[in-house]
Protein backbone atom coordinates (compact mmCIF):
# COMPACT_ATOMS: atom_id res chain seq x y z
CA UNK A 1 0.00 0.00 0.00
CA UNK A 2 1.50 3.73 -0.72
CA UNK A 3 2.05 5.55 2.13
CA UNK A 4 -0.29 8.71 2.21
CA UNK A 5 1.81 11.51 4.12
CA UNK A 6 -0.60 13.69 5.80
CA UNK A 7 0.49 16.91 7.19
CA UNK A 8 0.25 18.20 10.44
CA UNK A 9 0.72 22.12 10.23
CA UNK A 10 -1.86 23.71 12.28
CA UNK A 11 -4.04 26.68 11.54
CA UNK A 12 -2.49 28.68 14.23
CA UNK A 13 1.12 29.76 15.14
CA UNK A 14 3.47 30.55 17.42
CA UNK A 15 3.88 34.76 17.84
CA UNK A 16 6.90 35.99 15.59
CA UNK A 17 8.94 37.79 18.47
CA UNK A 18 11.56 40.27 17.65
CA UNK A 19 14.34 41.48 20.21
CA UNK A 20 17.04 43.90 19.16
CA UNK A 21 17.29 46.24 16.33
CA UNK A 22 18.50 47.11 13.14
CA UNK A 23 20.26 43.87 10.99
CA UNK A 24 21.31 42.16 13.94
CA UNK A 25 17.71 41.83 15.27
CA UNK A 26 16.69 38.06 15.59
CA UNK A 27 13.47 36.76 15.43
CA UNK A 28 11.65 33.82 16.73
CA UNK A 29 8.94 32.11 16.76
CA UNK A 30 5.91 32.01 13.79
CA UNK A 31 6.36 28.95 12.88
CA UNK A 32 2.51 26.42 12.16
CA UNK A 33 3.94 23.44 13.53
CA UNK A 34 5.76 21.21 16.08
CA UNK A 35 9.45 21.46 17.06
CA UNK A 36 11.97 20.52 14.50
CA UNK A 37 8.46 19.23 12.39
CA UNK A 38 10.06 21.24 9.03
CA UNK A 39 8.65 18.12 7.36
CA UNK A 40 5.06 19.73 7.93
CA UNK A 41 5.34 23.30 6.89
CA UNK A 42 8.57 25.02 6.48
CA UNK A 43 9.94 26.66 10.04
CA UNK A 44 11.21 30.23 8.65
CA UNK A 45 12.72 31.33 12.40
CA UNK A 46 15.08 28.57 13.51
CA UNK A 47 15.68 28.41 17.35
CA UNK A 48 18.04 30.59 18.57
CA UNK A 49 20.61 30.81 21.14
CA UNK A 50 21.44 33.09 23.54
CA UNK A 51 25.34 33.34 25.01
CA UNK A 52 25.34 33.72 28.91
CA UNK A 53 27.66 36.53 30.34
CA UNK A 54 27.39 37.37 34.13
CA UNK A 55 28.13 40.40 36.51
CA UNK A 56 30.20 38.48 38.68
CA UNK A 57 32.25 37.86 36.22
CA UNK A 58 32.72 33.93 34.26
CA UNK A 59 33.09 30.48 35.76
CA UNK A 60 36.59 30.37 36.68
CA UNK A 61 36.46 26.54 37.55
CA UNK A 62 35.86 25.93 33.67
CA UNK A 63 38.92 26.48 31.59
CA UNK A 64 36.85 26.26 28.30
CA UNK A 65 35.08 29.47 29.91
CA UNK A 66 37.85 30.56 31.80
CA UNK A 67 40.07 30.81 29.09
CA UNK A 68 37.95 32.12 26.39
CA UNK A 69 37.00 35.09 28.20
CA UNK A 70 40.69 35.39 30.37
CA UNK A 71 41.48 39.33 30.11
CA UNK A 72 38.22 40.88 29.33
CA UNK A 73 38.72 43.78 32.12
CA UNK A 74 35.12 45.06 31.78
CA UNK A 75 31.92 44.46 30.79
CA UNK A 76 32.21 45.79 27.44
CA UNK A 77 34.86 43.12 26.71
CA UNK A 78 32.69 40.39 27.83
CA UNK A 79 29.79 41.52 25.57
CA UNK A 80 32.20 41.46 22.95
CA UNK A 81 33.54 38.42 23.46
CA UNK A 82 30.45 36.58 24.28
CA UNK A 83 29.16 37.97 20.52
CA UNK A 84 32.43 36.47 18.64
CA UNK A 85 31.23 32.79 19.64
CA UNK A 86 30.20 31.31 16.34
CA UNK A 87 26.78 30.32 16.45
CA UNK A 88 25.43 33.22 19.34
CA UNK A 89 22.41 34.93 17.98
CA UNK A 90 22.18 37.39 21.14
CA UNK A 91 23.55 38.51 24.47
CA UNK A 92 21.93 37.23 27.81
CA UNK A 93 23.65 39.74 30.55
CA UNK A 94 22.75 37.93 33.83
CA UNK A 95 22.91 40.57 36.93
CA UNK A 96 23.58 38.19 39.47
CA UNK A 97 25.31 40.37 41.53
CA UNK A 98 22.17 42.37 42.21
CA UNK A 99 20.90 39.46 44.18
CA UNK A 100 20.07 41.31 47.62
CA UNK A 101 21.07 38.20 49.50
CA UNK A 102 24.21 37.81 47.81
CA UNK A 103 27.02 40.99 46.53
CA UNK A 104 23.61 43.18 46.53
CA UNK A 105 24.93 45.49 43.72
CA UNK A 106 23.49 48.89 44.03
CA UNK A 107 20.91 49.47 40.88
CA UNK A 108 22.73 52.55 39.37
CA UNK A 109 25.94 50.18 39.14
CA UNK A 110 24.11 47.41 37.11
CA UNK A 111 22.38 50.01 35.39
CA UNK A 112 25.99 51.26 34.14
CA UNK A 113 26.95 47.51 33.46
CA UNK A 114 24.08 47.40 30.84
CA UNK A 115 24.85 50.24 29.02
CA UNK A 116 28.80 48.64 29.28
CA UNK A 117 27.41 45.49 27.26
CA UNK A 118 25.16 47.62 24.94
CA UNK A 119 28.52 49.11 23.83
CA UNK A 120 30.24 45.69 23.92
CA UNK A 121 27.56 44.11 21.51
CA UNK A 122 24.92 45.03 18.24
CA UNK A 123 23.27 41.93 19.10
CA UNK A 124 19.53 41.61 20.66
CA UNK A 125 20.09 41.61 23.94
CA UNK A 126 18.35 40.19 27.42
CA UNK A 127 18.45 41.16 30.76
CA UNK A 128 18.42 38.27 33.47
CA UNK A 129 17.07 39.95 36.43
CA UNK A 130 18.45 38.31 39.73
CA UNK A 131 16.84 36.56 42.57
CA UNK A 132 15.74 39.64 44.21
CA UNK A 133 11.83 39.58 42.67
CA UNK A 134 11.45 42.61 44.40
CA UNK A 135 14.43 44.37 43.57
CA UNK A 136 13.93 43.49 40.07
CA UNK A 137 11.15 45.90 39.81
CA UNK A 138 12.90 49.20 40.15
CA UNK A 139 16.05 47.62 38.09
CA UNK A 140 14.07 46.57 35.34
CA UNK A 141 12.97 49.71 35.48
CA UNK A 142 15.98 51.86 35.25
CA UNK A 143 17.50 49.18 32.72
CA UNK A 144 14.53 49.51 30.43
CA UNK A 145 15.08 53.70 30.79
CA UNK A 146 18.60 53.28 29.83
CA UNK A 147 18.17 50.64 27.07
CA UNK A 148 16.02 52.71 25.68
CA UNK A 149 15.11 52.11 21.70
CA UNK A 150 17.29 48.47 21.69
CA UNK A 151 14.38 46.62 22.46
CA UNK A 152 15.42 44.27 24.65
CA UNK A 153 14.39 41.49 26.40
CA UNK A 154 13.62 41.51 30.19
CA UNK A 155 13.64 38.09 32.20
CA UNK A 156 11.65 38.09 33.91
CA UNK A 157 8.14 39.18 35.22
CA UNK A 158 6.57 36.63 37.84
CA UNK A 159 3.22 37.01 39.41
CA UNK A 160 4.93 38.69 42.45
CA UNK A 161 6.02 41.86 40.36
CA UNK A 162 4.67 42.05 36.61
CA UNK A 163 2.54 44.70 37.45
CA UNK A 164 5.49 47.18 37.84
CA UNK A 165 7.55 45.57 35.06
CA UNK A 166 4.24 45.47 32.24
CA UNK A 167 3.83 49.25 32.98
CA UNK A 168 7.55 50.47 33.04
CA UNK A 169 9.20 48.09 30.99
CA UNK A 170 6.67 47.15 28.97
CA UNK A 171 4.37 49.88 28.63
CA UNK A 172 6.44 53.11 29.47
CA UNK A 173 10.38 51.85 27.52
CA UNK A 174 8.20 49.64 25.43
CA UNK A 175 10.54 47.20 25.63
CA UNK A 176 10.05 43.40 25.46
CA UNK A 177 9.02 41.10 29.11
CA UNK A 178 9.55 37.61 29.93
CA UNK A 179 6.94 36.07 31.55
CA UNK A 180 7.82 33.63 34.10
CA UNK A 181 6.81 30.44 35.54
CA UNK A 182 7.76 27.51 37.43
CA UNK A 183 6.42 24.09 35.77
CA UNK A 184 2.80 25.39 35.88
CA UNK A 185 1.13 25.96 32.86
CA UNK A 186 -1.66 27.35 34.40
CA UNK A 187 0.67 29.96 35.89
CA UNK A 188 1.97 30.28 32.49
CA UNK A 189 -0.68 30.92 30.89
CA UNK A 190 -2.36 33.19 33.66
CA UNK A 191 0.70 35.48 33.95
CA UNK A 192 0.51 36.11 29.75
CA UNK A 193 -3.14 37.10 30.50
CA UNK A 194 -2.51 39.62 33.23
CA UNK A 195 0.48 40.92 31.24
CA UNK A 196 -1.89 41.60 28.28
CA UNK A 197 -4.29 42.78 30.69
CA UNK A 198 -1.89 45.63 31.68
CA UNK A 199 -1.63 46.82 27.77
CA UNK A 200 0.96 44.71 26.84
CA UNK A 201 0.81 43.77 23.55
CA UNK A 202 0.89 39.62 23.71
CA UNK A 203 3.52 40.25 20.37
CA UNK A 204 5.92 41.75 22.64
CA UNK A 205 5.88 38.85 25.36
CA UNK A 206 7.82 35.56 25.83
CA UNK A 207 7.61 33.31 27.92
CA UNK A 208 10.23 31.65 30.29
CA UNK A 209 7.85 28.60 31.71
CA UNK A 210 10.44 27.14 33.92
CA UNK A 211 13.49 24.96 33.00
CA UNK A 212 15.82 21.99 34.47
CA UNK A 213 18.84 19.80 34.40
CA UNK A 214 18.08 17.21 32.30
CA UNK A 215 17.81 14.32 34.90
CA UNK A 216 16.61 16.62 37.48
CA UNK A 217 12.75 16.32 37.52
CA UNK A 218 13.18 17.42 33.11
CA UNK A 219 9.82 15.62 32.32
CA UNK A 220 8.24 18.63 34.18
CA UNK A 221 9.59 20.55 31.67
CA UNK A 222 8.82 18.50 28.60
CA UNK A 223 5.28 18.02 29.48
CA UNK A 224 4.91 21.96 30.53
CA UNK A 225 6.40 22.86 26.74
CA UNK A 226 4.17 20.30 25.59
CA UNK A 227 0.90 21.12 27.11
CA UNK A 228 1.97 24.64 26.31
CA UNK A 229 2.51 24.07 22.65
CA UNK A 230 -0.20 21.78 22.02
CA UNK A 231 -2.61 24.69 23.51
CA UNK A 232 -1.08 27.63 20.99
CA UNK A 233 -1.28 25.16 18.05
CA UNK A 234 -3.89 22.60 18.47
CA UNK A 235 -6.41 24.79 20.55
CA UNK A 236 -5.56 28.14 18.85
CA UNK A 237 -4.99 29.52 22.35
CA UNK A 238 -3.30 33.07 21.68
CA UNK A 239 -2.67 32.86 25.06
CA UNK A 240 -0.15 30.53 24.99
CA UNK A 241 1.17 31.76 21.76
CA UNK A 242 4.00 32.99 22.50
CA UNK A 243 7.85 32.16 22.20
CA UNK A 244 9.45 30.28 25.36
CA UNK A 245 12.97 31.59 25.97
CA UNK A 246 14.46 28.63 28.03
CA UNK A 247 17.90 30.25 30.16
CA UNK A 248 19.70 26.86 30.54
CA UNK A 249 23.10 27.73 32.06
CA UNK A 250 22.19 28.60 35.14
CA UNK A 251 20.75 25.31 35.64
CA UNK A 252 23.22 22.86 34.24
CA UNK A 253 26.42 24.42 35.62
CA UNK A 254 24.89 24.36 39.30
CA UNK A 255 24.12 20.38 39.25
CA UNK A 256 26.39 18.11 40.62
CA UNK A 257 27.46 16.50 37.34
CA UNK A 258 28.83 19.83 36.11
CA UNK A 259 30.41 20.61 39.61
CA UNK A 260 32.12 17.85 41.61
CA UNK A 261 35.84 18.19 40.69
CA UNK A 262 37.69 14.77 39.00
CA UNK A 263 40.29 14.75 42.03
CA UNK A 264 36.58 13.85 44.00
CA UNK A 265 34.97 11.34 41.45
CA UNK A 266 37.64 10.09 39.16
CA UNK A 267 35.37 7.27 37.53
CA UNK A 268 33.04 10.78 36.10
CA UNK A 269 35.83 11.51 34.03
CA UNK A 270 36.43 15.36 33.19
CA UNK A 271 34.66 17.84 34.76
CA UNK A 272 34.68 20.29 32.02
CA UNK A 273 33.72 17.49 29.80
CA UNK A 274 30.41 16.77 31.76
CA UNK A 275 29.58 19.94 32.22
CA UNK A 276 29.33 20.79 28.53
CA UNK A 277 27.34 17.67 28.18
CA UNK A 278 24.88 18.47 30.10
CA UNK A 279 24.42 21.62 28.49
CA UNK A 280 23.82 20.29 25.18
CA UNK A 281 21.60 17.70 26.12
CA UNK A 282 19.43 19.85 28.32
CA UNK A 283 19.38 22.40 25.50
CA UNK A 284 18.56 20.15 22.87
CA UNK A 285 15.88 18.53 24.81
CA UNK A 286 14.77 21.98 25.71
CA UNK A 287 14.60 22.60 21.55
CA UNK A 288 13.22 19.33 21.02
CA UNK A 289 10.03 20.22 23.63
CA UNK A 290 9.40 23.38 22.92
CA UNK A 291 11.81 26.56 23.61
CA UNK A 292 12.46 28.68 20.29
CA UNK A 293 15.68 29.99 22.11
CA UNK A 294 17.84 28.76 24.83
CA UNK A 295 20.43 30.42 27.00
CA UNK A 296 23.88 28.73 27.14
CA UNK A 297 27.14 29.60 28.68
CA UNK A 298 29.50 27.68 27.12
CA UNK A 299 31.18 28.19 23.97
CA UNK A 300 31.99 24.59 23.28
CA UNK A 301 28.29 23.99 24.13
CA UNK A 302 27.04 26.63 21.77
CA UNK A 303 29.35 25.34 19.05
CA UNK A 304 27.26 21.66 19.31
CA UNK A 305 23.67 23.18 19.65
CA UNK A 306 23.92 25.63 17.00
CA UNK A 307 25.05 22.77 14.49
CA UNK A 308 22.42 20.50 15.89
CA UNK A 309 19.66 23.53 14.73
CA UNK A 310 21.67 24.18 11.53
CA UNK A 311 21.59 20.26 11.09
CA UNK A 312 17.67 19.81 11.56
CA UNK A 313 16.29 22.89 9.86
CA UNK B 1 -10.51 18.44 21.09
CA UNK B 2 -10.75 21.99 19.81
CA UNK B 3 -13.11 24.86 21.71
CA UNK B 4 -16.63 25.01 21.24
CA UNK B 5 -17.43 27.56 18.75
CA UNK B 6 -20.31 30.37 19.49
CA UNK B 7 -22.52 31.51 16.56
CA UNK B 8 -24.04 34.69 17.82
CA UNK B 9 -27.56 34.56 16.67
CA UNK B 10 -28.30 38.34 17.39
CA UNK B 11 -28.09 39.82 14.08
CA UNK B 12 -31.69 38.79 12.76
CA UNK B 13 -34.27 40.02 11.18
CA UNK B 14 -36.77 39.10 13.94
CA UNK B 15 -35.39 42.00 15.75
CA UNK B 16 -37.46 44.92 14.83
CA UNK B 17 -34.41 47.05 14.92
CA UNK B 18 -32.13 44.73 12.56
CA UNK B 19 -35.26 44.45 10.02
CA UNK B 20 -35.04 47.89 9.80
CA UNK B 21 -31.00 48.38 9.51
CA UNK B 22 -31.78 46.15 7.08
CA UNK B 23 -34.68 47.40 5.26
CA UNK B 24 -32.55 50.86 4.87
CA UNK B 25 -29.03 49.29 4.66
CA UNK B 26 -28.42 51.17 7.62
CA UNK B 27 -24.61 49.81 9.46
CA UNK B 28 -25.36 51.60 12.61
CA UNK B 29 -27.44 48.80 14.57
CA UNK B 30 -25.65 46.09 12.66
CA UNK B 31 -22.39 46.63 13.47
CA UNK B 32 -23.35 48.06 16.78
CA UNK B 33 -25.22 44.11 17.49
CA UNK B 34 -21.75 42.63 15.85
CA UNK B 35 -19.78 44.29 18.32
CA UNK B 36 -21.64 43.09 21.39
CA UNK B 37 -21.86 39.70 20.56
CA UNK B 38 -17.69 39.83 19.78
CA UNK B 39 -16.90 41.44 22.83
CA UNK B 40 -19.44 39.10 24.65
CA UNK B 41 -17.38 35.87 22.84
CA UNK B 42 -18.75 35.09 19.74
CA UNK B 43 -16.61 32.98 17.07
CA UNK B 44 -18.80 33.53 14.74
CA UNK B 45 -21.82 35.84 13.66
CA UNK B 46 -24.55 34.47 12.05
CA UNK B 47 -26.55 37.04 9.41
CA UNK B 48 -29.89 36.24 8.92
CA UNK B 49 -31.84 38.59 6.49
CA UNK B 50 -34.83 36.57 6.52
CA UNK B 51 -36.40 35.18 3.52
CA UNK B 52 -35.70 38.57 1.23
CA UNK B 53 -36.91 37.35 -1.93
CA UNK B 54 -36.79 40.88 -3.48
CA UNK B 55 -33.16 42.15 -2.54
CA UNK B 56 -31.46 38.83 -1.47
CA UNK B 57 -28.27 39.05 -3.53
CA UNK B 58 -27.76 43.19 -2.97
CA UNK B 59 -28.57 42.84 0.92
CA UNK B 60 -26.51 39.54 2.04
CA UNK B 61 -23.44 41.06 0.21
CA UNK B 62 -23.76 44.47 1.74
CA UNK B 63 -23.70 42.50 5.18
CA UNK B 64 -21.16 40.30 4.37
CA UNK B 65 -18.85 42.88 3.23
CA UNK B 66 -19.88 45.49 5.98
CA UNK B 67 -19.31 42.61 9.09
CA UNK B 68 -16.32 41.42 7.50
CA UNK B 69 -14.40 45.16 6.70
CA UNK B 70 -15.31 46.47 10.11
CA UNK B 71 -14.72 43.04 11.93
CA UNK B 72 -11.16 41.86 10.74
CA UNK B 73 -12.91 39.73 8.65
CA UNK B 74 -14.83 37.50 11.49
CA UNK B 75 -16.23 34.56 9.77
CA UNK B 76 -20.04 34.61 9.35
CA UNK B 77 -23.07 32.36 8.89
CA UNK B 78 -25.44 32.85 6.28
CA UNK B 79 -28.77 32.61 7.13
CA UNK B 80 -31.53 33.42 4.76
CA UNK B 81 -33.80 30.79 2.66
CA UNK B 82 -32.81 32.90 -0.33
CA UNK B 83 -29.95 30.42 -1.93
CA UNK B 84 -28.89 32.77 -4.69
CA UNK B 85 -28.62 35.09 -1.68
CA UNK B 86 -26.23 32.69 0.36
CA UNK B 87 -23.82 32.32 -3.07
CA UNK B 88 -24.12 36.41 -3.84
CA UNK B 89 -22.32 36.36 0.48
CA UNK B 90 -20.11 33.88 -0.20
CA UNK B 91 -18.88 35.70 -3.30
CA UNK B 92 -17.45 38.39 -1.20
CA UNK B 93 -16.70 36.68 1.58
CA UNK B 94 -13.49 36.37 2.92
CA UNK B 95 -12.44 33.25 4.46
CA UNK B 96 -8.89 33.94 5.85
CA UNK B 97 -10.68 34.15 9.75
CA UNK B 98 -12.96 30.53 8.60
CA UNK B 99 -15.05 29.08 5.99
CA UNK B 100 -18.30 30.07 5.31
CA UNK B 101 -21.77 28.58 7.13
CA UNK B 102 -24.23 27.83 4.96
CA UNK B 103 -27.10 27.67 7.33
CA UNK B 104 -28.81 25.67 6.82
CA UNK B 105 -29.63 22.92 5.10
CA UNK B 106 -32.33 20.31 5.93
CA UNK B 107 -33.24 16.49 4.93
CA UNK B 108 -36.58 17.86 2.95
CA UNK B 109 -36.63 20.97 0.53
CA UNK B 110 -33.17 22.55 1.70
CA UNK B 111 -31.00 19.35 1.18
CA UNK B 112 -29.80 21.63 -2.24
CA UNK B 113 -27.73 23.90 0.14
CA UNK B 114 -25.53 20.73 0.88
CA UNK B 115 -24.78 20.90 -2.76
CA UNK B 116 -24.47 24.67 -2.14
CA UNK B 117 -21.94 24.39 0.53
CA UNK B 118 -20.00 21.76 -1.77
CA UNK B 119 -19.75 23.80 -4.57
CA UNK B 120 -18.81 26.75 -2.52
CA UNK B 121 -16.30 24.54 0.17
CA UNK B 122 -18.52 26.33 2.84
CA UNK B 123 -19.38 24.58 5.90
CA UNK B 124 -23.36 23.51 5.98
CA UNK B 125 -25.50 22.72 8.70
CA UNK B 126 -27.40 19.83 8.27
CA UNK B 127 -30.51 19.94 9.80
CA UNK B 128 -32.21 15.77 11.02
CA UNK B 129 -35.06 16.24 10.01
CA UNK B 130 -37.43 16.73 6.55
CA UNK B 131 -40.73 18.43 6.87
CA UNK B 132 -41.06 19.00 10.85
CA UNK B 133 -39.82 17.79 13.67
CA UNK B 134 -38.42 14.19 13.49
CA UNK B 135 -40.25 11.52 15.54
CA UNK B 136 -37.36 10.12 17.07
CA UNK B 137 -33.56 9.14 16.91
CA UNK B 138 -34.18 6.18 14.42
CA UNK B 139 -35.34 8.95 12.04
CA UNK B 140 -32.50 12.05 13.31
CA UNK B 141 -30.31 9.12 12.28
CA UNK B 142 -32.00 8.28 9.35
CA UNK B 143 -31.46 11.83 7.94
CA UNK B 144 -28.13 12.35 9.47
CA UNK B 145 -27.00 9.73 7.05
CA UNK B 146 -28.65 11.12 4.16
CA UNK B 147 -27.24 14.52 4.27
CA UNK B 148 -23.58 12.99 5.04
CA UNK B 149 -23.91 10.67 1.79
CA UNK B 150 -24.81 13.42 -0.03
CA UNK B 151 -22.51 16.09 1.06
CA UNK B 152 -19.24 13.35 1.02
CA UNK B 153 -20.50 11.94 -2.54
CA UNK B 154 -20.02 15.67 -3.37
CA UNK B 155 -16.44 15.85 -2.24
CA UNK B 156 -17.07 17.62 1.45
CA UNK B 157 -15.01 16.94 4.43
CA UNK B 158 -17.02 15.08 7.36
CA UNK B 159 -15.88 18.16 9.11
CA UNK B 160 -17.81 20.74 7.21
CA UNK B 161 -21.05 18.89 8.01
CA UNK B 162 -22.12 20.41 11.71
CA UNK B 163 -25.29 18.57 12.47
CA UNK B 164 -28.36 20.06 14.30
CA UNK B 165 -30.46 17.56 16.35
CA UNK B 166 -33.11 20.75 16.19
CA UNK B 167 -33.89 21.32 20.10
CA UNK B 168 -37.38 21.22 21.22
CA UNK B 169 -38.97 23.41 22.93
CA UNK B 170 -39.53 22.33 26.93
CA UNK B 171 -42.88 23.85 27.06
CA UNK B 172 -44.98 21.35 25.17
CA UNK B 173 -42.06 18.70 24.51
CA UNK B 174 -40.20 18.28 27.71
CA UNK B 175 -40.24 14.03 27.10
CA UNK B 176 -38.26 14.89 23.56
CA UNK B 177 -35.63 16.18 25.80
CA UNK B 178 -33.33 13.12 26.57
CA UNK B 179 -33.58 12.22 22.94
CA UNK B 180 -31.86 15.10 21.56
CA UNK B 181 -29.02 14.97 24.14
CA UNK B 182 -28.90 11.28 23.24
CA UNK B 183 -28.43 12.24 19.20
CA UNK B 184 -25.94 14.67 20.09
CA UNK B 185 -24.12 11.70 21.79
CA UNK B 186 -24.23 9.30 18.34
CA UNK B 187 -23.61 12.28 16.72
CA UNK B 188 -20.48 12.81 18.45
CA UNK B 189 -19.37 9.18 18.60
CA UNK B 190 -19.54 9.05 14.84
CA UNK B 191 -16.97 11.75 15.00
CA UNK B 192 -19.31 14.01 13.58
CA UNK B 193 -19.42 17.84 14.32
CA UNK B 194 -22.68 19.53 15.85
CA UNK B 195 -24.65 22.38 16.06
CA UNK B 196 -28.05 23.84 17.07
CA UNK B 197 -30.35 26.77 18.01
CA UNK B 198 -30.03 26.05 21.53
CA UNK B 199 -32.28 28.62 23.55
CA UNK B 200 -35.19 27.17 21.56
CA UNK B 201 -35.34 25.10 24.65
CA UNK B 202 -36.98 27.58 27.05
CA UNK B 203 -38.95 29.52 24.83
CA UNK B 204 -42.08 30.71 26.31
CA UNK B 205 -40.15 30.80 29.51
CA UNK B 206 -39.62 33.84 32.47
CA UNK B 207 -37.19 35.88 30.90
CA UNK B 208 -35.29 35.17 34.57
CA UNK B 209 -35.61 31.71 34.23
CA UNK B 210 -34.48 31.30 30.28
CA UNK B 211 -30.76 31.79 30.74
CA UNK B 212 -30.84 29.22 33.72
CA UNK B 213 -32.57 26.54 31.50
CA UNK B 214 -30.26 27.50 28.69
CA UNK B 215 -27.16 27.22 30.80
CA UNK B 216 -28.24 24.01 32.18
CA UNK B 217 -28.62 22.58 28.33
CA UNK B 218 -25.55 23.39 27.01
CA UNK B 219 -23.63 22.09 29.92
CA UNK B 220 -25.59 18.67 29.36
CA UNK B 221 -25.21 18.97 25.36
CA UNK B 222 -21.66 19.77 25.43
CA UNK B 223 -21.07 16.81 28.31
CA UNK B 224 -22.88 14.91 25.54
CA UNK B 225 -20.33 16.28 22.56
CA UNK B 226 -21.89 19.02 21.31
CA UNK B 227 -19.11 21.43 19.34
CA UNK B 228 -21.00 24.53 18.25
CA UNK B 229 -24.47 26.32 19.14
CA UNK B 230 -26.44 29.49 17.73
CA UNK B 231 -26.64 31.22 20.43
CA UNK B 232 -27.16 34.78 22.26
CA UNK B 233 -23.42 35.51 23.32
CA UNK B 234 -24.35 38.32 25.20
CA UNK B 235 -26.23 35.82 27.81
CA UNK B 236 -23.15 36.12 30.53
CA UNK B 237 -24.44 32.88 32.19
CA UNK B 238 -24.51 31.15 29.03
CA UNK B 239 -20.77 32.35 28.43
CA UNK B 240 -19.90 31.46 31.44
CA UNK B 241 -21.05 28.16 31.70
CA UNK B 242 -19.57 27.59 28.30
CA UNK B 243 -15.99 28.20 29.23
CA UNK B 244 -15.99 26.18 31.94
CA UNK B 245 -17.44 23.44 30.12
CA UNK B 246 -14.47 23.64 27.78
CA UNK B 247 -12.60 23.86 30.73
CA UNK B 248 -13.79 20.81 31.94
CA UNK B 249 -13.35 19.19 28.79
CA UNK B 250 -9.34 19.75 28.55
CA UNK B 251 -10.61 22.18 25.39
CA UNK B 252 -9.31 24.79 27.02
CA UNK B 253 -6.16 25.29 29.38
CA UNK B 254 -7.19 26.48 32.49
CA UNK B 255 -5.76 30.12 33.83
CA UNK B 256 -7.35 31.76 37.05
CA UNK B 257 -8.63 34.48 34.80
CA UNK B 258 -9.96 32.33 32.00
CA UNK B 259 -14.02 33.86 32.42
CA UNK B 260 -12.26 37.23 31.20
CA UNK B 261 -10.54 35.97 28.20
Amino acid sequence: MPLTKTSQKFNASINAFTIGTGDKAVTMGGENVLPFYTFDAPIENAPKIGAEISDLGMDKNVPGIRDYYAGAEDFTELARRASAIPGVDFIAFALDAADPNGEDRSVEECVEECKQVAEGTDLPIVIIGSKGIEKNETLFDKVADALSGKNVLLMSAREENYKTIAASAGLAYSQKIGAESAVDINLAKQLNVIISQMGVKPQSIAMNVGAASAGYGFEYVVSTMERVKMAALQQNDNMLQMPIVTPVADEVWNVKEAVVSEEDIPEWGPQEERGIQMEVVTASACLASGSNAVILRHPASIAAVSKMIRELI
Amino acid sequence: MSKFIIIGERIHCISPVIREAMNSMDPGPILKRAKQQLDAGADYLDVNIGPAESNGETLMKWAVQLLQSEFDNVPLSLDTANRKAIEAGISVYNRSKGKPIVNSADAGDRIENIDLAAANDAIAIALCSKAGIPADNDERMMYCQELLERGMTLGMSEEDLWFDPLFLVIKGMQDKQNDVLEAIRMFTEMGLRTTGGLSNVSNGMPKTVRPIIDSAMIAMAMANGLSSAIINPCDRRMIETIKSCDIIKDNCLYADSFLEI
